[in-house]
């Protein structure tokens, strides 16, 4: 359980660190990807119960998992998705305009 | 309360219509959305007047298992911002809107949509999916022009607005794993039994996330860049809605989940105040620097965003009101000003400073508004934006953040720098020959509407301080509202 | 000294992210540390209850079209809209990346392929509520057969079989669709988007029909986010 925790701290931190040192515009939305996914495995964390079954009760379980944050999970999946592809769009847009997709040279390009 | 409801399906169902109409019917894009606007400023109306005592309404009949809505007097003075400025800012874009039409009223409708949302939900998840969406249709529009700048601004703005929600949704999960539930009610009960720590700790994400959004000092560098070149229209309901719905939310989760003791005893109220202080002196500097006039505004809206952090946050009945008030004034306010500034555009693309240089001479009615209106939110009197201002420094001062009063004086002088320098470029004489389009009569009644506003409430500040004088009984005192929405 | 800057730059945000982890480290730590299972009456009330209440086996399907249905219509709106800035944002050009031509293989994989994405997605939608499923992963699997034909043979054939407006038609009516359905319950003197509560006859548990309009809202969803994928991968892909 707690080690579960770990992996949702680095992921985290992972994505963290893509965002704030790198230059590449692709690496940053990738970066927004990898955060989104540490909460999804927070959410998923949430709602574990040790030999929990699937909230598909087709037959009467001893323990089942919380379902509300799966629900939540998917919600949070879908605005992930929508948020990352319009990031992707307006990226192909910024490198149809200036030709690069670094953000150092795109600040010169603006001077 | 089944008007509730319809205030958020109602754009959402207008929006899609339009996407309908696009593909089939093109020609009835006009009639549509003006149409809609009209009723849904009748269900505003409807619902603000039934706003005391607040109203609980189920969405699914689940009560307490569900989502729930809320009226209270805090969202029924959002509602009521809406409803000055929606109808307005519509017919002006029907004239003013050349190019994506249909999309620019899709997204504005599907963002009042996301803020009736964010203002009516009494539940947590909820709030962040609504948030989502007025703040990803607010990008949208952002990009709608399509120009360098705009893309650059819509990077930066997703960016950032994804990174708050980020932050929001973080605080969001941990607050489920902690109390098991997502109803703002029964997380302030349960909240009683959690250790200070944690509290602290979740607050501080709530707020880092919003804060973003709100875009005080240090993380305000993305809201000139969006202003810049976007559809002026848009920016009357971003400075008016988008950005004070951030605040809305804040203020909502701080008051209600956490509840005035906590913050008073973990220090955020001093934290707030400060943070407020800092901004509006730093924004007043920038906005002295600028040459762009959506620029200048921009600026100008993140220091007056500072006044009202300033007033809601010194914690007692007197900075609640007055900052409520200031909300409210400074949405018609920066409104007229916006929307003064978009005529200028479409008559002469007027951009920079220097571009409105004499026309105070060719738009007098249009130009004496946009004076009245920069005087108000300078703070002179006899206008709206005097006496807001002034009930801010008094509850700061009555509650001991002296400094806050006395930086805010300063902050009056600075700003009044900034725009008499406007104000004397607007009516110095030139001697250039100006093409002139027109304005017609669908874009000036909006601006006029909203400028007479400015004097109106300046003059009878009684007409909504009868509203927002219900506000900080159901923020103060978050038992009065736990009960009602737990249905006592 | 612009290299000393530069690594001090680069130490300064590493120290930052670091203690931004030992501090949700932490924090988790706490979190877990406290009792905190015992107040799940909530989720505790949907899976004693659920079934019951709303007929629907799939416990997450009922909290996602019944218990919490309103957060669904807000995520089929970002979806909605990020489908639409996309298609305004990127409208122009053509496919660049697909030069090459595939060979037979391919294409007739392709095509013996798509009849069962399309009973996949099918079955998906309609036994969300039985089966683990739903709108939301059958439409995905419905916006693969466009997705496939882009891939393998080209936008334009693929914008030739299945039409942009025709697409953005079917989203849009995934959408009303979502809120008629809603209305349904104010209709019959109950609240919005109700559905357990406003007694449709929940019908026998496990059948095809049942669970009210839980699988009506399920097949809007999953038109609407079938349509919204397709446009969103088909915009990505044109920008030249």
């Amino acid at each position: 359980m707690e080690l579960a925790y770990v992996v949702v701290i680095i992921l985290l931190s992972l994505g963290m660190y893509t965002i704030i040192t790198k230059k590449n515009l692709i690496k940053i939305v990738m970066g927004f990807t990898i955060l989104e996914s540490s909460l999804i495995l927070l959410l998923i964390l949430v709602s574990y119960k040790p030999g929990g079954a699937a909230p598909i009760l087709d037959k009467p379980y001893e323990i089942v998992v919380d379902p509300i944050p799966q629900a939540l999970a998917l919600t949070a999946i879908v605005i992930g998705a929508s948020v990352t592809a319009v990031m992707l769009a307006v990226v192909i847009k910024i490198y149809k305009r200036y030709g690069t997709l670094n953000v150092d040279e795109l600040r010169k390009l603006r001077g | 309360m089944e008007a509730a409801v319809w205030l958020i399906i109602l754009p959402l169902l207008t929006a899609f219509f339009i996407g309908i109409s696009k593909l089939y019917f093109k020609k009835i894009l006009a009639p549509l959305v003006t149409g809609s606007a009209i009723i849904y400023l009748y269900l505003l109306i409807l619902v603000i007047n039934h706003s005391y005592p607040p109203k609980v309404y189920n969405v699914g009949a689940w009560g307490l298992m569900g989502i729930n809505l809320m009226v209270d007097p805090f969202s029924a003075m959002f509602l009521l911002m809406i409803a000055i400025l929606f109808l307005p800012v519509i017919i002006f874009s029907v004239k003013y809107i050349k190019s994506h039409k249909h999309k620019y009223f899709i997204f504005t409708y599907l963002m009042t949509a996301g803020i009736a949302g964010m203002v009516l939900t009494a539940d947590l998840f909820n709030l962040y999916v609504f948030l989502e969406v007025s703040s990803l249709s607010s990008c949208a529009l952002v990009a709608l022009k399509n120009t360098n700048k705009g893309i650059e601004g819509t990077f930066k703005y997703l960016i950032m607005s994804t990174l708050g929600s980020f932050f929001i949704l973080l605080a969001t999960i941990l607050t489920y794993s902690l109390t098991g539930t997502l109803n703002m009610a029964e997380i302030s009960l349960e909240f009683k039994d959690i250790p200070f720590q944690i509290k602290s700790t979740l607050m501080s994400f709530f707020v880092f996330g919003y804060v973003i959004k709100i875009g005080l000092i240090p993380l305000h560098a993305w809201i000139p860049d969006t202003y810049e070149d976007s559809p002026i229209p848009y920016n009357v309901l971003s400075s008016g809605l988008v950005m004070k719905s951030a605040v809305y939310a804040l203020i909502k989760v701080l008051y209600i989940i956490f509840g005035i003791d906590f913050l008073d005893q973990s220090g955020m109220l001093h934290i707030g105040v400060f943070w407020g202080v800092i901004t509006f002196i730093v924004a007043h500097l920038l906005a002295y620097q600028q040459s762009n006039l959506s620029r200048l505004l921009a600026y100008s809206s993140v220091a007056q965003i500072a006044y009202i952090t300033i007033g809601l946050f010194v914690g007692t009945e007197g900075g609640l009101i007055a900052g409520n008030f200031h909300i409210l004034n400074h949405a018609i306010m920066k409104g007229t000003l916006f929307l003064v500034t978009a005529i200028f555009y479409y008559s002469l693309s007027a951009v920079k400073i220097e571009d409105i240089k004499g026309l105070g001479y060719k738009f007098p009615i249009l130009s004496f508004i946009f004076v009245v209106a920069s005087l108000a939110i300078v703070g002179l009197p006899p206008f709206n934006g005097f006496i807001s201002k002034w009930l801010i420094v008094e509850a700061a001062i009555e509650s001991g953040f002296v400094y806050a009063g006395f930086f805010i004086l300063v902050g009056t002088f600075l700003s009044l720098t900034y725009y008499l320098k406007v104000i004397v470029t607007l009516y110095t004489k030139t001697e250039k020959e100006l093409l002139i389009v027109k304005p017609t009569l669908s874009l000036r009644l909006p601006t006029i509407f909203l400028g007479s506003l400015c004097i109106l409430f300046g003059i009878v500040p009684s007409i909504p301080l009868s509203l927002i004088n219900k506000i900080p009984k159901f923020l103060l005192d978050n038992g009065e509202y736990i009960r009602i929405l737990l249905g006592g | 000294m612009s290299r000393m800057n530069a690594m001090f730059k680069k130490l300064y945000k590493l120290v930052l992210v670091v203690s931004l982890a030992i501090f949700l480290f932490i924090v988790f730590d706490e979190i877990h540390n406290l009792d905190n299972n015992s107040k799940r009456y909530l989720s505790e009330h949907y899976i004693s209850e659920g079934v019951q209440e709303t007929g629907a086996i799939n416990i997450v399907t009922s909290v996602l079209y019944d218990y919490r249905a309103f957060d669904t219509l807000g995520e089929a709106t970002v979806l909605l809209t990020a489908a639409a800035i996309l298609s305004f944002l990127v409208p122009l050009g053509k496919d660049k990346m697909l030069g090459t031509t595939f060979t037979m293989i391919v294409s007739q994989t392709t095509k013996f392929f798509i009849p069962f994405l399309a009973v996949l997605g099918a079955y998906l939608i309609l036994f969300g509520h039985l089966a683990p499923g739903g709108g939301f992963v059958g439409g995905v699997v419905m916006a693969v057969i466009p997705i496939l034909l882009t891939i393998t043979y080209r936008v334009e054939f693929s914008e030739y079989k299945f039409k942009p407006a025709k697409k953005k038609l079917a989203e849009d009516i995934g959408a009303i669709g979502f809120i008629l359905l809603g209305l349904v319950g104010v209709v019959t003197g109950s609240n919005f988007l109700a559905n357990g509560q406003a007694n449709f006859g929940p019908g026998n548990t496990g059948e095809l029909i049942s669970a009210g309009l839980i699988p009506f809202l399920n097949l809007m969803i999953g038109i609407k986010v079938g349509a919204g994928l397709a446009i969103i991968f088909n915009s990505l892909i044109k920008e030249k």
